[in-house]
């Protein structure tokens, strides 16, 4: 039996893969993981410069969902490439960037950086964060924006070029497709969506920032539609992502048509979630009698419309 | 109560300065006693060998009732005991909400999910001096260790522990058994000094003449008063805040605490869980209440 998935040519040996910002650079957990066992990495987003983030309070939790306004607080590439990249090498599991940028320019001259670091394995455009003022989320909601930053993108990189798209839209198979013709070699779905909690008493939102981003449970029925969707609009391969927790939470995006999944507020639950899942996995594949996961993958069996 | 204080592993001994970061562990603790002070105050005493065996004083635990992977997310409690030889260590939890329920209402034998132990703990003091612990509600839990460690080191430590009315000071007796100097005070005068434990701090301070340092644990606008009161008197104190958590490992940047360290130019945010939750008083950047989630609590529904 193998979980192995081919993605944007890049080999997994699993598809299960750390979401970007809920597992730091990776080395703040390799005392509590055997980075090894993933099957890849996404880092924390990466501006050119170090950003301070958001004020506190930066989380707060809301029924099965987890809102957060970090704002983006990151060491910026050059550190990261210096100081963090040399000390993922030792580890065997595809080394994902989030890139970030406030300007296309930005986004551009970040993945230029990381061009000529040894160890990189490809970069996921974050065209989809909340919690920035500029930048961010306003790439990711805009057709002709997200073709614009992906094809300078494109221009700037021979690694495969991963376009994590934003949900805070109406259709977001058109952004997908806005990304795959101008370049994208893969689509992760989704970000978080916008969302607000207040604390009556006050009547102040309960974040620093105001708004946040949604994550979790609470988002998997919007995120897995959404992979299904994005999955049928496109050619190129889908990495599910939002609310998996269990095998059954990632197999629901597989058979919907995503080449792998991230796992994201998970991590903050247990960082070692990655084990069960693959077992249980594993054990889902025998007892449907598959013997390569890619099988499942869009597997779906849809009720035919009248 | 929990009979344990004070049978410790070594913590400062033998480099009493040096921070040296034991490594937590991820395990399923069984919950093996249980003394409850009225209904939303309980001692919890959980078994994990690692935790009973590495923490230092002002470190904490991640717990999460039951094994399920998927939200809420692990909470955070600071150690307030630990027993090396039974392998367990005891928490104080306050219920405030679902999971201190649920996790209060574990049945013996039952388990949580158990991370720890983590962050930064307090530090010996620099110097011969007087400690004195400041305690405000469950803040007083990771004072418990830190003046059974003060103690075996032959300090005298002296507990200031204040709370709005007398309910609210469920381990005063505990205190009062450990043999502990102790100052009490509630708003509202239900018991011991009437007002804020901040100002019995400085009645104290005036009529004292030896070198004193200050270690505290509470709601933000306490540890801010104490941060005043430490600047304005030039004495060292160390602060243990309690922003709200997500991970506790330092990966989803949601704790952070504005500082600034005497040599930086600008304040940084540092992460309570991995940086703190122990930091000078002097190096944090102290906000208006609204930053401070303790704030928050009292003020929820
Ligand atoms: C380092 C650290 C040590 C702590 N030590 C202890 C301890 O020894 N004993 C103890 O009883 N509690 C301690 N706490 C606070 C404890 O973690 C919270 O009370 C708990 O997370 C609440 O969970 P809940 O699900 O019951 O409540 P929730 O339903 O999550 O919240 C109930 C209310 O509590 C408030 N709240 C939630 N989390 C926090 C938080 N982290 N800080 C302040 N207010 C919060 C919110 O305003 C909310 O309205 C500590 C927190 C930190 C960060
Ligand atoms: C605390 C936190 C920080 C995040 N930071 C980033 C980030 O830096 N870049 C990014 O592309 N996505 C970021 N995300 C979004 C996640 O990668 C993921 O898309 C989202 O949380 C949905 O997945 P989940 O429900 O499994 O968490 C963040 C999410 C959380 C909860
Ligand atoms: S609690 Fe997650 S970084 Fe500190």
């Amino acid at each position: 039996m193998t979980l192995a998935v081919t993605i944007a040519g890049l080999r997994l040996k699993n598809p299960l893969i750390a979401a970007s910002g809920t597992f730091g650079y990776g080395i703040e957990l390799e005392n509590f993981v055997d980075l090894g066992i993933l099957g890849g990495i996404v880092t924390k987003g990466l501006f050119l410069k170090p950003r301070a983030g958001c004020p506190p309070p930066r989380i707060v939790e809301t029924p099965s969902g987890l809102l957060n306004a970090i704002g983006l607080q990151g060491v910026g590439v050059a550190s990261f490439v210096h100081e963090i990249l040399p000390r993922l090498a030792r580890f065997d599991t595809a080394i994902l960037v989030n890139v970030c940028g406030d300007t296309v320019d930005e986004y551009a001259a970040v993945t230029r950086v990381l061009e000529d670091a040894p160890g990189v394995a490809g970069i996921e455009l974050n065209i989809s964060c909340p919690n920035v003022k500029q930048g961010g989320m306003a790439f990711g909601v805009d057709p002709l924006l997200t073709h614009a930053v992906v094809k300078e993108v494109r221009k700037a990189t021979r690694r495969p070029v991963i376009v994590k798209l934003s949900p805070n839209v109406t259709d977001i198979t058109v952004i997908a497709r806005a990304a795959e013709d101008a370049g994208a070699d893969a689509l992760s779905c989704i970000n978080t969506l916008l969302g607000l909690a207040i604390d009556v008493e006050t009547r102040r939102p309960r974040l620093g920032f105001g708004t946040g981003g949604l994550s979790g449970p609470a988002i998997r029925p919007i995120a897995v539609r959404m992979t299904w969707q994005v999955a049928q609009a496109t050619r190129i391969p889908v990495i599910g992502i939002g609310g998996i927790c269990c095998a059954a939470d990632a197999l629901e995006f597989l058979i919907a048509g995503a080449s792998a999944v991230q796992i994201g507020t998970a991590n903050f639950v247990d960082p070692n979630v990655y084990q069960s899942i693959l077992r249980d996995i594993e054990r889902y594949l025998q007892r449907q009698g598959v013997a390569r996961l890619t099988e499942i993958v869009g597997s779906l069996r849809y009720p035919r419309q009248q | 109560m929990t009979g344990v204080v004070g049978r410790l592993v070594e913590w400062t001994a033998p480099c009493p300065t040096a921070i040296i970061q034991s490594m937590p562990s991820d395990l399923d603790a069984a919950l093996v006693e249980r003394h409850s002070i009225g209904d939303a105050f309980h001692v919890l005493v959980f078994e994990h060998g690692d935790v009973a065996r590495n923490s230092r004083p002002g470190q904490f635990v991640m717990l999460k009732p039951g094994r399920s992977t998927a939200l809420p997310l692990r909470r955070p409690f600071s150690i307030m005991d630990v027993d090396a030889e039974r392998e367990t260590f005891s928490v104080f939890m306050k219920v405030v909400g679902a999971q201190t329920q649920a996790l209060a209402h574990l049945r013996i034998g039952q388990t949580a999910r158990c991370l720890g132990p983590l962050g930064r703990s307090f530090q010996s003091p620099q110097s011969p001096s007087l400690p004195l612990l400041i305690g405000g509600g469950f803040g007083i839990a990771p004072l418990l260790l830190l003046g059974a460690v003060l103690r075996r080191d032959a300090y005298e430590p002296r507990v200031f522990y204040g709370g709005r009315t007398i309910a609210d000071l469920a381990l005063r007796r505990t205190l009062e058994d450990l043999g502990f100097s102790l100052v009490l005070a509630t708003e509202d005068g239900s018991l011991g000094f009437k007002g804020l434990i901040t100002a019995a701090l400085e009645e104290h301070l005036d009529s004292c003449t030896l070198p004193t340092s200050l270690f505290a644990c509470g709601p933000g606008p306490m540890l801010a008063a104490v941060a005043r009161i430490a600047a304005r008197r030039g004495l060292p104190a160390q602060v243990s805040v309690d922003p709200w958590m997500g991970c506790g490992m330092g990966t989803c940047l949601g704790c952070v605490v504005p500082t600034r360290k005497a040599n930086e130019e600008r304040p940084r945010y540092r992460c309570a869980c991995t940086e703190g939750p122990v930091f000078e008083s002097s190096e944090v950047v102290w906000t208006d209440d609204r930053a401070s989630p303790s704030r928050a609590r009292e003020t929820t529904p």
